[in-house]
């Protein structure tokens, strides 16, 4: 019971990737919408982002279900087409970047996590 | 219609034939039947069929039909869990002494402490930060002290150790981890529950308490009424039978209300009804063939398809399954070998309790999705401990065959026939 309870002491001090799991609502800066088969075509809730530790998986609702391998490093997140600084509480979280889409340029954004998904699903 | 029902309906048959032809095979390299049923779940989900045939994965397991598959399994597990807990007989607790107390205690002792420090290690590089270092340790402690007891007993009927010292040894001592881990588990789940759900703790904890309580002292009273009616007819009505599933499905529905899980509630049912053997035999074949050969298998398929062993992560993942592997072993296997041992057991028999106590299978598997639902597991960690499950349940046979040979365990049981004419 002193071992594990002396484990659980140690662990207090570890830090842990910051938590981007769940479903994102996107808002754009509103100079991009007009990109055709970009921001326009996406549904909210429009990221939804699977995660283990420092790797996760980005899923963009754009009717394809395109997937981005994507990596946490402190508080930023990096895909191959979407960079954001991930900022807040775990139940507060907000990512703040840019997203690129075929055709347009760089893509605004700001997004905020719906209630926190079961990873599971 | 339901809009996914073809989907459903296709997706059952397919995952039938599969257990049934996976499960078939392993039996012919002398594995349990179940475990080539979970290993079938496993090869429809992305870890093979998705990787080989990612169309075919997709079009027959979409992502929309999905929660239709979930439901099934989980009616399924509701009802194989009222099983578990049925086939559990405190009395077989009694009368093993020393022995099964030392070894259950450390058999689930050794690998908790062991998957907490394992937990030091793996929470900054397979977790979160909306999950504490206390619930992902505790969590991985519970994990990795699991046994499967009905694998266990399975193992034990194949190979005619049930009623051997070793053998109900074995099943004394499965049975009391099962019981604690679920304890445990229970607690970790209000534990993680009540941070995100804000509801306060007491309440779950003053509910809970209050609950077992009433099914202990109130419920259980009542139930010898079904022994009864059996005793009286060598059989139930089906009404009969529907009562008791009612009460099955309200007990769950009251752990789940509580904010514990639904499993809790059927697992505690299960235990609580009347022990007498022929009863307890009846009720189990029952309630058994259509969990065992249609919703199980469902279970098994739903897990393979949120299990991605080998797919991203790259090498690191493996280096993190090995850990998982070895310290599981180590905990559990060393642990409960090295207790029975020094309560007196001989090393050969001591080293077969500790492999039998090893196996996770199934009850692993239910208690990692456990952990994946509350989000206390990543997708990562959970494919990790589903193979270390897998690994775990699939080298007790040979493992066991090599200790404890059944020539040399038939050989000793003819030599005591012979002493005792």
């Amino acid at each position: 019971m002193l071992g594990l309870l002396g484990i659980l002491e140690a662990g207090r001090g570890i830090a842990a990737p910051l938590s981007i799991g769940g479903e994102w609502n996107v808002a754009f800066d509103p100079a991009a919408t007009g990109c055709a088969t970009g921001p326009a075509g996406l549904r909210q809730p429009a990221l939804n982002i699977s995660q283990s530790g420092v790797e996760a998986l980005i899923t963009v609702n754009d009717g394809h279900a395109t997937t981005l391998e994507a990596s946490v490093h402190g508080a930023t997140l990096n895909a191959k087409s979407l960079t954001a600084t991930i900022a807040g509480k775990p139940g507060e979280r907000t990512l703040t970047g840019t997203m690129k889409f075929e055709g347009c340029g760089p893509a605004a954004f700001r997004a905020v996590r719906q209630v926190a998904r079961k990873r599971g699903e | 219609m339901m809009p996914n029902l073809f989907h459903l309906v296709l997706q059952i048959a397919v995952i039938l034939v599969a257990a049934r032809v996976v499960g078939f095979l392993f039996q012919k390299i002398n594995q349990p039947q179940v475990m080539g049923e979970m290993v079938a779940g496993i090869l429809l989900g992305p870890s093979l069929l998705g990787w080989l045939a990612p169309g075919v994965s997709a079009a027959l397991f979409p992502a929309s039909s999905l929660g239709y598959l979930n439901a099934l399994s989980q009616v399924g597990l509701v009802v194989f869990m009222f099983v578990v807990g049925l086939a559990l007989d405190p009395s077989e607790l009694h009368g093993y002494g020393h022995a099964a107390v030392l070894t259950s205690h450390v058999s689930i002792v050794a690998p908790f402490c062991l998957g907490g420090l394992t937990a030091l290690y793996l929470y900054p590089r397979l977790s979160d930060d909306a999950v504490t270092f206390t619930g992902f340790a505790l969590f991985m402690g519970a994990a990795m002290s699991i046994t499967a007891f009905p694998v266990l007993a399975r193992i034990l009927t194949e190979r005619g150790l049930v009623r051997s010292r070793m053998g109900t040894l074995a099943i004394a001592c499965a049975a009391v981890d099962d019981v604690t881990g679920w304890c445990i588990l229970a607690y970790i789940v209000v534990l993680v529950r009540v941070t995100h759900a804000g509801r306060p703790a007491w309440v779950t904890i003053a509910g809970s308490l209050a609950y077992v309580l009433i099914m202990l002292f109130v419920v259980r009273r009542f139930l010898p009424a079904f022994e009864r009616a059996y005793a009286k007819r060598k059989s139930l009505s089906d009404n009969l039978i529907a009562v008791i599933v009612v009460l099955v499905l309200a007990s769950a529905l009251a752990t789940e209300w509580l904010g514990i899980h639904l499993l809790f509630g059927a697992f505690l049912m299960g235990a609580i009804m009347p022990k007498k053997p022929e009863f307890t035999h009846y009720l189990l074949h029952k309630f058994e063939s259509v969990t065992v050969v249609l919703l199980l298998p469902l279970f098994f398929a739903f897990t393979g398809l949120r299990t991605r062993i080998g797919v991203g992560g790259g090498g690191a993942i493996w280096l993190y399954s090995a850990i998982v592997i070895v310290v599981a072993i180590t905990g559990k296997l060393g642990g409960s070998m090295f207790a029975a041992r020094l309560s007196g057991m001989p090393w050969r028999e001591a080293a077969s309790l500790g492999i039998l106590m090893n196996t996770r299978g199934l009850m692993e598997l239910v208690i990692l999705n456990i952990g994946l639902d509350i989000g206390v597991i990543s997708p990562a960690m959970f494919s990790i401990m589903v193979l270390m499950a897998l690994v775990t349940t699939f080298m007790t046979t040979p493992l066991l065959e090599w200790v404890y040979p059944t020539r040399l365990f038939k050989a000793q049981v003819d030599e005591i026939q012979k002493n005792v004419a």
